[in-house]
């Protein structure tokens, strides 16, 4: 009964995005005059112009388009500030910072263009509340004044890192419309630097888009999002009935601090961002029945529909959830337990000292841990899952999903030692700042909750992405380094044998205790069984000679000193 | 060492500790009652996909609450979290009355799980605040707790994540009805 429910919602809004499109198309068309004044009247008679000239590309499903993004927008912004008559002077200044010029006064930033854009119908909230891509920028763990000091810097290091860009790609001899690439320079040492680095925001969308091999996919797959569409509404939520409860339920819990998934006070109609995000997840589970709805995915899809339209977002999600994470959102979560091995095996390689605090000793012996995951593996599935979204604040997530669709799925274990590092450091910090602390040991208990607490809370404070980034993730003379795409693929077929090989030797032992898929994961197994179920294969890293230890920063401190 | 002061506080001024697990099914409003009663205020929530931890103190007791994510296939990765636990708080969307056995059935597949057998139980009935929303008694009788739990202790608490109604009871019935357990588990722990 809920299903025909969420059914008929859904209907309705595929006639929305069908009229969404027309209008899209003729907006292409020049001689059309006064598209504003029609898409407004037609569709949201309070939008304003700037807003719906890029919510028309979100819900558009044409292969053409550039600039689809939210954030997008400096060419479209000019023209609209002379139809708003924008009150905030800053965003000129804004302009002309990415453009080139030194920007005096990059505070003016944080009236950004995708702030700026929903201004018209969001008149009634104080917008400088809210970042370039709508989401708040305080919250309990950052304070306005934080975010003001840190922005001041980190936005001047934007619009340097913008220049930079923009020279490679004239270099290149690559050609941008309406401000946005659609294609950048092929692979090399210098771009990779350069996406570490961070791409632009506004060239987000196109350049995830392009390093994620996307257009191949679409090309291959052309209209199949439409007929995912209608074969969902169709099915009037039969088959995927459950998926459709699950995903109806969270679509208002997604992002609902972020300003374009929020309901205005006298809406009428859902927020467009939602209904695209019920489509997109609705053709998933259609597309993908093996995963359907896996929470987590509605982050995925969040996200990426504040960069790209609805068609590339969906494709995205299919990209994101078959190359980069196979298994991991897959109903029996074996590749979230697969990676999980996989992370603990390289905290045991890469993080020694705090490995015997998150595996218990009886645990760390014969990998007995790659099938009994340590407790820790609960918080760190959920970075792999929604890939760091909503666990580090919006700057660095994206900085990681620059990387992320360069260099494939390796950065995110990195990204999880480098955290749990930080972590480790955090709570060493906190011991030395309290002498209370430090004089007397903790029980087992304690030390858990002190690991969990920073775990849940250290990534959040993670403001400025340089933090992470230059020094720990991407530091010269850091043995993660060595941490590449192929070992980790090495690694997940290890780990995956491994946990095979334990559960069919718990079957043909007949030790599964019952046919039920939960209880499968509490076979009792005692470390004698693990033994004789496992050789003793361990998994070996390949170390480079010239690879220095976590915090052997003598060398480092050498350098620096000549450098002086 | 750091055994014996917990000890000594136990004896002088009762201070004590418990973890307490907060499961139910996903949107129930676990993460907001966590955060109630953490920080006294409402987070806007987001489908937790891990869990939050937060340690509460309340009285003399410090209560490790952990709240754990909600949708049914993630619930396999509860079952890290049962070792140890003084209580389980399980939390019911009162209002969702076409998912209450989907919500009884859960409940009763983890508090049949060995690691269960000694917790005591609290049922936070939900969105007490909502209209249509089922009596904690309602929810009580379809339960069934009296027919099926002989030897747990239990209790159905009415609540309201917003104004943080029968949060306190429920802790406060939690303190007052574990005294014995915790004796056993600082024995078993010097």
């Amino acid at each position: 009964m809920d299903g025909g429910f969420a059914a008929s919602k859904f209907e309705s809004t595929v006639k929305a995005q069908n009229k969404g499109r027309t209008l899209y198309l003729a907006s292409k068309s020049p001689s059309v005059p006064n598209l504003n004044e029609a898409f407004q009247s037609d569709v949201r008679p309070r939008i304003s112009p700037g807003r719906g000239q890029s919510q028309l590309n979100v819900l558009s499903v044409t292969e053409e388009l550039t600039g689809s993004s939210v954030i997008d927008l400096y060419g479209d912004e000019e023209d609209e500030q002379d139809e708003q008559g924008d009150e905030d002077e800053g965003e000129n200044q804004e302009d002309e910072g990415t453009d080139g010029l030194a920007s005096d006064n990059p505070r003016s930033f944080t009236a950004s263009p995708s702030v700026s854009a929903p201004a018209g119908n969001i008149s009634s909230r104080d917008l400088s509340h809210y970042d370039r891509y709508g989401f708040k920028k305080h919250n309990s763990h950052i304070s306005q004044e934080e975010y003001h000091a840190w922005w001041d810097d980190y936005s001047r290091y934007c619009v340097r890192r913008k220049r930079k860009w923009q020279d490679l790609l004239e270099k290149s001899g690559l050609v941008s419309v309406n401000g946005v690439p659609d294609r950048f320079p092929p692979r090399s040492e210098k771009l990779k630097r350069y996406v570490r680095k961070g791409i632009p925001a506004e060239w987000r969308g196109q350049a995830w888009w392009y390093f994620a091999r996307g257009q191949e996919k679409l090309n291959k797959n052309k209209g199949v999002y439409d007929k995912l569409l209608a074969a969902a509404s169709e099915r009037s939520g039969k088959a995927s009935g459950r998926d459709l409860e699950v995903i109806e339920r969270d679509l208002h819990r997604t992002f609902p601090e972020n300003i374009h998934f929020q309901r205005q006070p006298n809406d009428t109609e859902e927020p467009l961002m939602i209904q695209s995000l019920r489509r997109v997840l609705v053709a998933f589970s259609v597309y993908n029945p093996k995963i359907g709805y896996c929470q987590s995915m509605n982050f995925l899809a969040g996200l990426l529909l504040l960069f790209l339209d609805e068609e590339r977002t969906f494709w995205m999600l299919v990209i994101i959830t078959s190359r980069y994470l196979p298994g991991v959102h897959n109903v029996n979560l074996e590749g979230v337990n697969v990676d999980q091995g996989v992370l603990m095996l390289c905290v045991k390689e890469y993080l020694p000292d705090f490995w015997p605090k998150i595996v218990p000793k009886q645990h760390a012996r014969n990998n007995e841990f790659l099938y009994k995951l340590p407790p820790i593996t609960l918080c760190t599935a959920s970075w792999f899952m929604s890939c760091f979204v909503g666990v580090v604040p919006i700057e660095t997530t994206l900085r990681i999903w620059d990387c992320l669709f360069y260099e494939e799925s390796h950065i995110l274990f990195k990204m999880s030692l480098s955290m749990l590092k930080i972590c480790e450091q955090d709570i060493a910090a906190a011991r030395q700042n309290n002498r209370a602390l430090r004089s007397r040991t903790l029980s087992k208990d304690d030390e858990d909750i002190e690991i969990f607490q920073a775990i849940q809370t250290t990534p959040k404070k993670l403001l400025d992405p340089q933090q992470i980034f230059d020094r720990i993730l991407f530091k010269r003379r850091f043995s993660l380094n060595n941490l590449n795409q192929e070992e980790i693929d090495r690694c997940r077929k290890y780990v995956t044998s491994q946990r095979l090989k334990l559960k069919n030797y718990a079957d043909i032992m007949g030790n599964r205790p019952s046919a039920n898929e939960n209880a499968k994961r509490d076979i009792k197994m005692g470390p004698e069984f693990v033994e004789s179920a496992l050789s003793s294969e361990i998994y070996g890293f390949r170390r480079s000679l010239t690879a220095a230890h976590w915090n052997n920063s003598i060398k480092e401190k050498v350098r620096q000193i000549r450098r002086k | 060492m750091g055994n014996s002061i917990s000890k000594v506080m136990v004896k002088m001024f009762g201070y004590r500790e418990m973890k307490i697990l907060m499961l139910g099914l996903d949107n129930a409003g676990k993460t907001t009652i966590l955060y109630k009663l953490k920080l006294n205020k409402i987070k806007t929530s987001a489908p937790t996909v891990g869990f939050n931890v937060e340690t509460v103190s309340f009285r003399n007791v410090k209560f490790n609450m952990w709240d754990v994510g909600g949708q049914d296939r993630l619930r396999p990765l509860w079952r890290h979290y049962f070792p140890a636990t003084t209580a389980l708080i399980f939390v019911v969307d009162s209002h969702d009355i076409k998912r209450l056995n989907e919500a009884k059935e859960e409940l009763y597949s983890i508090i049949s799980d060995k690691e269960m057998e000694d917790v005591v139980l609290l049922v936070l009935a939900n969105k007490q605040d909502l209209k249509d929303a089922m009596s904690p008694h309602e929810i009580s009788e379809y339960l069934d707790f009296k027919q099926h739990l002989k030897n747990q202790l239990w209790c159905v608490i009415g609540s309201n994540a917003l104004t943080g109604q029968g949060l306190v009871e429920g802790l406060s019935w939690i303190t007052n009805n574990t005294k014995s357990n915790n004796k056993k588990k600082t024995s078993d722990a010097t």
